[in-house]
């Protein structure tokens, strides 16, 4: 079952990317969970609604992830979402490539969810247009990490995702963007991030 | 488009005192630098005095971050102005190249400073940023402790090696270089708590209760980092799990372990006074907590 994201995934994704140009930046995808699988779901496409930003900076670290793995696990079951992908954006521009930490995390995901895909952020390509998408998405076949073809088959809406991406960029929305570690900065910071939640609303 | 000063209603005076706390506190804002920085500079020019040439230098580098190559040549060119021989401009003008990815004429540029000043430490550790850069991690390691060797004394060197050293996935390193941090910064709670995560993340029982003590350590220092207080319970609660400790360490391990669960609800309801958007984190917390004990005994 391939994963598809909706505008607000997408835009608070590339948020957390544009926050931190000069830092990697990582977090998790998370679906609506499904009621018993059809005979033929397989091909239903997993639409994966919304984003939690985990880290920027050093990501290859256990003790926090594993906090914030076990909170959103919570506030998952709480808002019957499952956790079904994972992301990153690499330090380097021009290395878009999933490392072995994105498969670690993947594969523990996995363990829970077991379409489970890694979303690469292609900061390189990062524009205020967003003109095109710039994720690479990599799906577990036989025991190895293949990149998909990205088309507007992967999003809900492209062009909404775009018009949405591209306004909040150019308004600088991503100053307000919260992620994890804000949170642990600051416990007041909220990493469901209402407030953009919200203004992608506005803008749908 | 309205100005700095209009818009958040402040004069010149503190936007220059606003450069100065991000240059103190080493931000990387850049976005905000550049606009606050941009403004100060064509508008208030002539009431900086000297003050001017180092918020030039940090106008520049944050114009670098945000691609802005017309501010950051004209600050540059201010600066080679009034300073036509200086081994600190002349970083500045490699940097501008690294910037502009042209890495090897970036380079050749350091090495003839290092020419005419072997000892310029800001030349070598701009080379391998270079190296950073172009991804070339093993030889910036490799460069890095040559030059550690010399200047040991560097401590924003062995925290960059211990963040190359995490991301090759070296743990036993990288908790090598945080050592030689904690010991000359015994009070600095950052860098305990770092040292913490990264033996945590090298695993193992013994590691993991090292992770403890130093995880304890940083709320010592600091009963406010967060970080310390997840670490501490986390790996107490890895602690009290494991089949190979004795009874006595797995009961002092859940007492940590619960006295850290109370500082965290605390530590949620107090942030959590009077917004409605945190109770969903607060109960996210309460359940982790819950489930980590119902599996813990």
């Amino acid at each position: 079952m391939p994963i598809q994201l909706t505008s607000q995934a997408y835009c608070k994704m590339l948020l957390h990317a544009a926050k931190y140009p000069h830092c990697a930046v990582n977090g998790l995808l998370v679906a609506e969970k499904t009621k018993e699988k059809k005979k033929d779901s397989h091909a239903d496409p997993v639409l994966c609604v919304d984003c939690v930003p985990l880290f920027h900076g050093t990501l290859a670290l256990a003790p926090m992830l594993e906090v914030a793995l076990t909170l959103i696990d919570t506030w998952c079951k709480e808002n019957n979402y499952i956790i079904a992908a994972y992301y990153q954006a690499n330090e380097r521009t021009k290395d878009s490539r999933p490392n072995q930490f994105a498969e670690k995390v993947a594969a523990r995901i996995s363990e829970n969810f077991s379409e489970a895909a890694i979303v690469m952020v292609d900061s390189g390509r990062l524009t205020m247009s967003c003109f095109e998408p710039i994720v690479f998405i990599y799906d577990h076949h036989e025991n190895k990490w293949k990149c998909r073809e990205v088309t507007v088959e992967c999003f809900e809406d492209w062009s909404e995702a775009q018009k949405i991406t591209s306004s909040l960029l150019e308004g600088r929305s991503y100053e307000n963007l919260i992620d994890f570690d804000n949170h642990l900065d600051d416990l007041r910071n909220d990493w469901t991030n209402p407030v953009i939640n919200k203004s992608v609303l506005d803008l749908c | 488009m309205a100005s700095v000063a209009e818009m958040y209603d402040v004069g010149w005076e503190e936007m220059r005192d606003k450069l100065r706390k991000w240059r103190e506190d080493n931000c990387r804002n850049s976005e905000q630098i550049v606009d606050v920085g941009e403004e100060l500079i064509s508008d208030h020019a002539s009431k900086l005095g000297d003050d001017i040439w180092i918020i030039y230098e940090q106008v520049m580098i944050a114009a670098l971050d945000c691609s802005r190559d017309d501010l950051a040549l004209t600050c540059l060119q201010e600066l080679r102005k009034q300073f036509p021989d200086s081994h600190r401009v002349k970083r500045l003008t490699g940097m501008r190249l690294e910037a502009l990815e042209r890495y090897d004429e970036a380079s050749k540029h350091y090495d003839a400073i290092l020419q005419d000043d072997p000892t310029n430490t800001a030349a070598r550790k701009r080379k391998i940023s270079i190296l950073k850069a172009q991804g070339k991690s093993t030889e910036a390691i490799r460069e890095l402790n040559e030059y550690l060797e010399q200047f040991v004394g560097d401590q924003e060197a062995w925290h960059e090696l211990s963040e190359l050293y995490i991301n090759e996935h070296d743990y036993g390193k990288a908790a090598f270089c945080l050592e030689e941090l904690m010991m000359t910064n015994p009070h600095n709670h950052l860098y305990c708590e770092q040292y913490a995560e990264v033996k945590y993340t090298q695993g193992g029982l013994e590691n993991l209760e090292l992770s403890r003590k130093y995880f304890a350590q940083a709320l010592r220092l600091n009963n406010r980092n967060m970080r310390a207080l997840f670490g501490l319970y986390m790996s107490a609660s890895h602690i009290a799990a494991s089949p190979k400790v004795s009874a006595k360490v797995k009961k002092d391990n859940m007492k940590y372990a619960a006295w850290a669960a109370t500082q965290i609800n605390r530590a949620y309801k107090l942030a959590g006074r009077g917004t409605k958007e945190n109770k969903c984190s607060m109960k996210a917390v309460e359940e982790m907590l819950e489930s980590m004990q119902i599996t813990m005994s």
